[in-house]
């Protein structure tokens, strides 16, 4: 398995991706330094990682995390890499676990490099209070938790479909959906895809500990649907033609 | 000659998820609005009073926007990823054609079948209103406004989402490029007006819309140029 993360780490090394990701950061950068914002003290980082949250965690970050899992999967599908990847004495599981792995880890710089750009936009307007990093890092890990069944249903589509578009389609297809199901009462907390943004926006009102999501949605919907989409995904792989 | 390169393309899009993908957004977004007429058809028809016809068209346009951004991204992308994934870029321009044909082919391609999406979602949009009772005194300048104005503002953007997902073989930047414009475009009212990925928005809103949908073609037609001017003299591998 550690031999498989590396042999990922080095298709990954020299890839664009790295030019990729400070994107979402940056855009979130800029709107939570611009905004404008209703108080101060604490409440104010609040505010900041608020509005950063929305820009990121609304739609950038589940369509990054299918962009991702299209990335992985291209340098198999580009070259017959499948057929010489499964040749090598590894389990097919273990590559699929692999490649999922590597695509947490890419979500997962992704939310420092968000937690970063938050702190940084808080620091830059001169906001009074000391960074609130547990509140910021708990968001950020918060919505890494809630992108793993996006992971695992992006990883099922990479691997299934050939073009680099069509596993995106699919994820933009769930993902559009967020702009009506986030201002729902009744269907947001059940909606796989809006999770990210739930997990990451600070709330008040409801919340399991730290976490910005109640229990039930974090064990039901997040677990519940990581685990449907991560077993179908193994067994779809385990079983196809190569 | 174009037509002919036309024809090809559409050949090769046969049976292919491209054209789901083109009927996809629109009927997504019209289903999504059915669902939330549904849901919350009393609150909705309160909302918008006496003019219902506007109050759809402008809950229609708010999913319609973002799906435009990212559907030009994807659609772009496919089309030019048919000639990538089977490494026919060097075949297709070995033919007696010029790269200007070859360019033009995929560029109108998407451009067809986002004028289609823009047709449909017309009539789907149409098809929703009087299933709702609306009055049937259509406003037809209005729904065909919406309708196109924000296609003629996007140009600039499939103009350059198709010239990424041609010269570049990895999809990740072209698509990454078309997410972000995504998100930007959402924050459009914050935007100045110089500022592209607020035209197709600017193009709903009657004010300057035909100013947005102008500057639109304008720039695109500029892009296009850029994009071409790349690609002919472009190594292919």
């Amino acid at each position: 398995m550690a031999r498989l993360l590396a042999s990922e780490w080095i298709k990954l090394r020299r890839s664009i991706i790295w030019l990729l990701l400070p994107a979402s950061p940056l855009l979130a950068f800029v709107a939570s330094w611009r905004s404008s914002l209703d108080s101060g003290g604490a409440q104010a980082w609040r505010e900041v990682l608020a509005v950063g949250a929305m820009v990121h965690g609304y739609l950038f970050l589940p369509l990054l995390v299918g962009i991702f899992a299209a990335l992985l999967c291209r340098f198999e599908h580009a070259s017959g890499g499948w057929k010489q990847l499964l040749a090598l004495p590894v389990r097919p599981a273990a590559v699929y676990g692999a490649k999922l792995a590597a695509i947490m880890a890419l979500a997962a710089i992704l939310q420092l490099l968000m937690c970063a750009a938050i702190a940084g936009a808080g620091l830059l307007r001169g906001l009074d209070a000391p960074v609130p990093w547990g509140m910021i890092g708990m968001s950020a890990f918060g919505g890494w938790l809630a992108c793993l069944p996006l992971a695992a249903l992006q990883l099922l589509a990479s691997t299934a479909f050939q073009s680099f578009a069509a596993p995106l389609a699919v994820n933009v297809v769930f993902t559009l959906p967020n702009m009506l199901v986030a201002n729902s009462r009744d269907f947001a907390p059940w909606y796989p895809w809006v999770q990210p943004l739930l997990a990451m926006v600070p709330q008040d009102t409801y919340g399991f500990g730290a976490f910005n999501v109640s229990l039930e949605t974090l064990l039901a919907v997040i677990g519940g649907s990581f685990l449907v989409f991560l077993c179908s995904g193994l067994l779809y792989f385990v079983r196809r033609a190569v | 000659m174009i037509g002919r390169m036309l024809s090809v393309e559409l050949l090769k899009i046969r049976r292919k998820l491209l054209w789901m993908l083109a009927a996809l957004g629109p009927v997504g977004v019209i289903g999504l609005q059915a669902v939330n007429y549904g849901l919350r058809y009393d609150y909705l028809m309160k909302l918008y009073g006496d003019s219902p016809w506007e109050g759809l068209l402008q809950q229609v346009g708010s999913l319609m926007l973002p799906a435009l951004f990212i559907g030009l991204a994807l659609v772009a992308s496919m089309s030019a990823g048919i000639e990538h994934q089977a490494g026919a870029w060097k075949q297709l321009l070995a033919l007696p054609v010029t790269r200007l044909q070859v360019f033009g082919g995929k560029v109108m391609l998407s451009l067809l079948l986002l004028l289609a999406s823009c047709t449909l979602l017309l009539l789907l949009t149409l098809g929703m209103g009087l299933l709702l009772g609306f009055d049937p005194q259509v406003p037809w300048a209005e729904i065909v406004r919406q309708s196109y104005l924000p296609y003629l503002a996007a140009l600039p953007f499939i103009a350059l989402q198709s010239w990424l997902s041609i010269v570049m073989a990895n999809q990740a930047l072209p698509l990454t490029v078309g997410t972000l414009g995504m998100v930007l475009s959402m924050f459009s009212l914050l935007m100045p007006a110089w500022m592209p990925w607020g035209w197709p928005d600017r193009a709903v809103r009657s004010a300057d819309a035909l100013q947005a949908a102008g500057s639109g073609l304008a720039l695109g037609v500029l892009v296009l140029l850029i994009g071409y001017a790349h690609f002919a003299r472009k190594d292919v591998s």
